[in-house]
């Protein structure tokens, strides 16, 4: 089986078909991806450049994504960012998308792009 | 130890305001970035301040983070007015929380504070009584080149 090849943000929002409320640098590699809707478990665990699905929607995940160093925040399930959240998104200038898809299916597309 | 502060900064942090929850912390990762602290301890620091911040907000009523920069490490007071913790030994149980049903809703509460702070300080001191609030004292050992100097060069500015 062939390595999996790096998979950019750019890359990740078109393949997922993903909507954008914050758009991130299209040209960073994903270097990997947490799915966890705890607070504490995605500080605890997320890492630098990562991306992060999850179904919370306030604005306290900006801080926990921005803390960790991660790229992105996918919103799952088709739920929606609070206006807080995009502006704060906006501020620290993390990437904010959203999904109809579930968050297991999220994870099983990132997965199959490459990103491990 | 060296004895010379670098720097010092202090941010309030408001009982109850969720949404603003990571402000001081994100503040805090601002100012050990410009005062050249290494990534790793800056990463650790992060974790530790947002618990310590989130506790400050689900509990208290108000707080502050105080931080300091030395050239070999870096000191975190977390210093609020609230209810206090009744045991810390339990408090320091992972998963258990005293969280209410609203903020677990949104993710937070899992009871993983204490214990994440405790893993990422290299010294940790809670004073606390029922009704007093709480005191948490933290301290990051920070990387330093063989000069004795921070690996790149510290803003050396109070705040």
């Amino acid at each position: 089986m062939e390595p999996p090849q790096p998979v950019t943000v750019g890359r990740a929002v078109e393949a997922l078909d993903l909507g954008t409320c914050v758009s991130a640098d299209p040209e960073a590699l994903i270097a990997g991806a947490q799915v966890s809707d705890l607070l504490s478990y995605v500080m605890a665990e997320g890492q630098r450049g990562q991306v992060w699905v999850t179904i919370q929607t306030h604005p306290n995940i900006v801080a926990v994504a921005g803390l960790a160093g991660m790229h992105a925040i996918i919103i799952a399930g088709g739920f929606e960012p609070e206006p807080e959240t995009i502006a704060r998104a906006e501020e620290e200038g993390m990437g904010l998308f959203t999904s109809a898809q579930t968050a297991y299916l999220l994870a099983g597309k990132l997965y199959e792009l490459g990103v491990r | 130890m060296d004895t010379r502060r670098l720097a010092h900064h202090e941010f309030p942090i408001l009982g109850r305001a969720y949404f603003l929850g990571g402000r001081a912390s994100t503040s805090v990762k601002q100012v050990l970035r410009e005062a050249g602290v290494d990534d790793a301890a800056i990463r650790r620091i992060a974790v530790a301040c947002y618990e310590a911040e989130m506790n400050v907000v689900l509990h208290a009523r108000s707080g502050y983070m105080a931080v300091d920069i030395y050239p070999d490490r870096v000191t975190i007071a977390v210093i609020d007015k609230g209810p206090g913790i009744e045991n810390v030994d339990l408090a320091m149980t992972p998963g258990w929380s005293s969280a209410t049903d609203e903020a677990r809703a949104l993710g937070f509460g899992a009871g993983m504070g204490l214990p994440n702070i405790r893993e990422q300080a290299d010294a940790m001191d809670i004073r606390t009584a029922k009704g007093d609030g709480v005191q948490l004292f933290l301290t990051f050992k920070r990387e330093v080149t063989d000069d004795g100097a921070p690996p790149t060069g510290d803003s050396g500015t109070r705040g």
